[in-house]
């Protein structure tokens, strides 16, 4: 019996998804594969997490090194959310608690 | 005073607008005239009709960038109520201040009953608003003058003895 199976585990891998010959959209861009699953919001996954400019110890998470605000891909945030972030990072940074612009050094 | 300006029709008459204002004063401020700051501030708030709902100094913290030359500065919080117009006329006496760096004002929220909105600023808090912790740099190079804060707290003292071999009173066992 563990010999069919593995016969059967056999077959089924190799190439990803198209044994039958048909072209899915995997296949096609094999190199850059879809990121999968998105990751949820935080903000609408914990209703007591509220954005808030003057909190530069959670704001700091979305902007990179260099000071920019981090894209809504990478950091998962929805549309929603991402824009009351980027309004609570744009005033942190009018009140000098957070950087324009750092400059690798 | 300039005439007051008129609200907009989104406001309910008996009702008020939140607003918080951050500034920033220069490092090199006494606490006095933190204090005398944050009075004039006070009494232009509530001269408008408004009610100071909070007040917090976060202290001296470093600037993210230079502002007029300084790379530290002292934040001051307040959080209040207020019709339209209070808010340029808090801003207009921030900025006539000449320890004042910066100054912002945000609105939170429209239409709050001031009833429900309690003040948590008394008399002490207000005037604890003007003597902020000292910052780590000045605990660093021994400027800070720390018997102010944590005072004169003897008994606290670690009594090494005490510790490693108890005393001879220990209660029954």
């Amino acid at each position: 019996m563990s010999m069919e199976r593995d016969e059967r585990i056999a077959r089924s891998t190799g190439t990803g998804g198209s044994a039958t010959g048909v072209a899915t959209g995997d296949d096609r861009g094999d190199k850059k594969r879809s990121v999968g699953r998105r990751k949820p919001c935080k903000f609408c996954a914990d209703e007591n997490l509220k954005i808030d400019y003057k909190d530069q110890a959670l704001l700091k998470y979305f902007i990179t090194d260099r000071g920019k605000l981090v894209p809504r891909r990478i950091s998962g945030n929805c549309a929603k959310h991402q824009r009351e972030i980027a309004v609570a990072v744009q005033r942190a940074r009018m009140i000098a608690l957070m950087p324009f612009a750092v400059t690798g050094e | 005073m300039a005439q007051m300006r008129l609200g907009s029709s989104r406001d309910i008459p008996g009702r008020k607008r939140e607003y918080e204002t951050i500034y920033i004063l220069r490092p090199d401020i006494t606490n006095e005239a933190v204090g005398l700051v944050n009075t004039k501030i006070r009494g232009v708030i509530e001269a408008g009709g408004g009610s100071l709902l909070k007040v917090e100094n976060w202290g001296k913290r470093k600037l993210a960038y230079e502002v007029q030359k300084q790379m530290k500065g002292m934040y001051l919080f307040f959080s209040y109520l207020g019709t339209a117009g209070l808010v340029e006329e808090v801003e207009r006496n921030l900025r006539l201040t000449d320890s004042v760096i910066r100054t912002y004002s945000v609105k939170m929220a429209e239409n709050v009953d001031p009833a429900t909105r309690t003040s948590d600023v008394t008399e002490e808090s207000f005037a604890k608003a003007a003597t902020p912790r000292p910052d780590e740099e000045e605990i660093a190079t021994g400027q800070a003058n720390l018997r102010a804060v944590f005072g004169d707290d003897d008994e606290g003292a670690f009594d090494f003895e005490e510790a490693v071999f108890g005393s001879d009173d220990d209660g029954p066992v």
